[in-house]
């Protein structure tokens, strides 16, 4: 009896130096977001290895987005935390980090990810005076309207998914290609879709859209914001009237977040069409992913351009 | 024949350790052929760049070369217009980008030049707090340091700096100067002047330096951040208005998925009145405090964050003043020493920030109860020494609203027992309408009626106040302020 329980033991033993030679499959990669587009192509880069949390849920201003205590224990156990950039998140973030007490993740640290690295921001202030309003020092931060600037997130996502587990690099990497290879297609699409958006004038409550009207070509009329962050005088709505009747300016955007009156007055006033696109996944029905939320905006605003219901 | 299979055995799982190794082998080396086709393709990409561009120059150089051939020839009699060069499409769509890169390079140059002077400085910023008023009623009868009737306050000139000091730690200073009423001078101080960690293992964090105490929820938010114009009655009596302390505080959360913060602390004062040194200052005259919060999403919309508050001086000499004992008696302060400060407080706080649009709604319900049991040493008139230990209630509640990203309006009820006399009440209603012209400029009109009884010796007053704040420069969003 004793050396067949020997010779199992053997074999056990065996079967477990084998084992050791296998990947071990380790505890999923924890990874915090402040926004909710960042979230989706984290998902999309990590795949099952990550454990994603965003901090908002897409439906807030991303300048808004609430301090709650109870985003500070996931951050605390926060592997990765990646953020949109351009001090888009000065509002709430750094005091959520200071109040997470995990070292990984604070400023500049190897846990802190900036997702716009590698990009040139428009917008840049040659002033941060107050009289300019809440002026972002870096540029204007909302670059993942534009598809392809989103691009260079995802992969600043991988870059730092592969230097955080270097195990798992060729996964990341064969995850990054497939949904690159999705988005250069939708990119294509969306780009022959949005033809009749060249040229068109538009105004936005808050000054979100740069990225997006450089990159199909859209003319910015302006914003209902007197400037970023403060909010209309009746002085600034009149002109802004009379300057939209002069240049026939057809479509007026309201990021869901902001109070429908002002725009929804400006519009009748105009005869503009009023729509409503949000600014990153989840902010209305139906946008959950990226890719889904710019099929939104495209088609919402080809069909608001078309004069189409 | 065991032996045999022994070794079969052995032969077999050798070979799936060696098939794994082998897999390995041949994983890697698809990896490097991967990587290798990745840098092949970038190369192509580059050949075709460099071949386009020998195109456009191959262009360039016959263009030279036809328009030499040109001004060789005799020109013609009459000077024609202009004549129009037509250059290749690829070449000026060149030039166009060769352009913009310019343009794009000399605007990030001349941003770097502007950064430059001021690399190291900190984040400065500047607030400046003006308050009018209007009390119905004279100082002594109000007992307030300030005049009755009109007055106008600069409470808070308030110089702010802040910056990492390593990455170990952040420094922040508050230079504040309010003006005295009596002499309306202006006294400057430093109101706080902190190193705290960053990087501490074990989720601590520990502040030193002079700083306000983490007591309650209001008593560390600076006057100017308040959310209504005065600090309430209770704050002001029981803690000494903020809660300025010289020492060091240790701030914990706990490694569990809920959000749970313990805070302890121990300075050589704790409020505005500084404790009375003597000759020799042991433990026992420090004091020490703590605090406990946790915080529930109620829902995505609605939060609520209750804490417990702790404060404890064992051994303590007041600076005083005339009191009056409960038994009606008034003592000079010479004879009537604060001997022990204890005090216990909890707050409350449940809001409504719906996600969507919390910039522009939302509605605050704060609450802070407070007792104190201090001791005192009490010299009664027939020269009996004893000590007395006298304890009082305080509390304030207040409702903001948010109707817009501009406007908020509030109320709060506010009712406090002396802390040295706790028959002497005061009760305050209060009712206010705040306009943030935009972020950095406020203007806040608050109406007070405060009611005393008897005991206290002074009068109801009815005030209207006017507080206008503004911030230049650097302003950060700190935790105490969500």
């Amino acid at each position: 009896m004793r050396p067949k329980l020997f010779l199992l033991f053997i074999m056990i033993l065996l079967i477990g130096l084998c084992t050791g030679a296998l990947p071990a499959h380790a505890a999923k990669i924890r990874v915090v977001t402040t926004l909710t587009d960042l979230a989706d192509f984290a998902r999309a880069v990590g795949g099952n290895l990550v454990e994603v949390n965003s901090l908002a849920t897409g439906v807030e201003d991303t300048h808004g987005v609430p301090m709650k205590p109870s985003f500070v224990p996931m951050m605390n156990r926060a592997d990765l935390l990646i953020l949109v950039g351009f001090e888009c998140e000065h509002a709430f973030l750094p005091a959520l980090i200071e109040a997470s007490k995990n070292p990984r993740i604070q400023r500049d640290r190897e846990g802190y990810v900036d997702a716009s690295k590698g990009i040139t921001p428009l917008g840049a202030p040659t002033s941060t005076d107050h009289s300019a309003g809440d002026v972002h020092p870096y540029g204007d931060p909302h670059y993942m309207l534009d598809p392809v600037l989103a691009k260079t997130a995802v992969q600043n996502i991988y870059k730092a998914f592969a230097t955080f587990a270097p195990q798992y690099e060729a996964e990341f990497t064969r995850n990054r290609d497939a949904y690159l290879a999705r988005l250069d297609a939708k990119i294509a699409e969306w780009e022959k879709e949005a033809k009749p958006l060249k040229g068109k004038k538009f105004v936005s409550y808050h000054e979100h859209w740069p990225y997006f009207a450089a990159r199909f070509g859209m003319d910015y009329f302006g914003t209902i914001e007197l400037r970023p962050g403060i909010d209309p005088t009746a002085r600034h709505i009149e002109e802004l009237i009379a300057s939209m009747k002069v240049e026939h300016v057809p479509i007026v955007v309201r990021e869901p977040q902001f109070p429908e009156k002002v725009p929804k007055r400006i519009a009748e006033q105009t005869r503009a069409k009023l729509i409503i696109l949000p600014i990153m996944p989840g902010g209305v029905p139906n946008t959950e992913t990226y890719i889904k939320m710019m099929d939104y905006i495209v088609q919402t605003m080809v069909t608001a351009a078309e004069g189409r219901k | 024949m065991k032996v045999m299979i022994t070794l079969i055995l052995l032969l077999i799982l050798s070979s799936g350790a060696f098939a794994q190794t082998m897999e390995d082998r041949l994983n890697t080396l698809e990896q490097t052929l991967k990587k290798q086709e990745q840098t092949i393709q970038q190369l192509k990409v580059l050949q075709e760049t460099l071949q386009k561009q020998e195109q456009a120059i191959e262009e360039q150089r016959k263009l030279i070369e036809e328009l030499k051939a040109a001004a060789k020839q005799p020109q013609p009699a009459a000077p024609p217009a202009a004549a129009e060069i037509k250059q290749p499409a690829a070449t000026e769509q060149m030039q166009q980008q060769v352009q913009e890169l310019k343009e794009k390079v000399d605007q990030v140059v001349e941003a770097q030049k502007k950064v430059v002077p001021s690399v190291f400085n900190p984040a400065i910023g500047f607030v400046g707090e003006t308050i009018f008023s209007y009390n119905s009623k004279n100082s002594q009868q109000t007992g307030s340091s300030q005049p009755g009737g009109f007055s106008v306050l600069q409470r808070s000139v308030e110089l702010n700096a802040a910056a990492s000091v390593d990455p170990f730690a952040r420094g922040y200073v508050v230079i504040n100067a309010t003006v005295d009423p009596t002499t309306g001078e202006a006294n400057a101080g430093v109101e706080e002047a902190a190193i705290v960690t960053t990087s501490l293992p074990w989720n601590l964090t520990v502040k030193g330096g002079r700083f306000f105490g983490e007591f309650g929820r209001l008593s560390y938010i600076h006057d100017h951040e308040l959310p209504f114009v005065n600090r309430p009655l209770v704050l002001d009596q029981y803690v000494g208005g903020e809660s300025k302390t010289d020492g060091v505080q240790v701030n914990y959360l706990l490694p569990i998925s809920h959000y749970v913060s313990l805070t302890a602390g121990a300075g050589t004062q704790f409020g505005d009145t500084p404790n009375s040194v003597g000759d020799f200052r042991s433990a026992s005259n420090l004091n020490y405090w703590g605090r406990a919060s946790t915080y529930f999403d109620l829902t995505p919309n609605i939060s609520f964050e209750p804490g417990l508050s702790g404060m404890w001086n064992p051994n303590t000499l007041s600076l005083g003043g005339p009191q009056i004992q409960p038994n009606g008696n008034i003592f000079n302060s010479s004879v009537f020493n604060e001997r022990q400060r204890r005090m216990v407080g909890a707050d409350i706080t449940f809001a409504y920030r719906p996600l969507r649009n919390n910039q522009f709604k939302s509605l605050t319900w704060g609450t802070e109860v407070l007792y104190s049991n201090n001791r005192y040493d009490v010299l009664s008139p027939d020269g009996a020494l004893s000590t007395q230990t006298v304890p009082s209630y305080g509390l304030y509640s207040y409702l903001a609203y948010k109707l817009s990203r501009e406007w908020t309006v509030g109320t709060m009820f506010e009712w406090v027992e002396n802390l040295y006399n706790n028959e002497a009440r005061t009760s305050a209603y209060s009712g206010w309408v705040t306009w943030a012209v935009s972020h950095w400029n406020q203007l806040r009109l608050q109406y007070t009626h405060t009611n005393n009884n008897a005991a206290t010796g002074l009068q109801p007053n009815d005030a209207v106040y006017l507080q206008w704040a503004w911030i230049i420069g650097s302003h950060a969003h700190g935790w105490q302020e969500r």
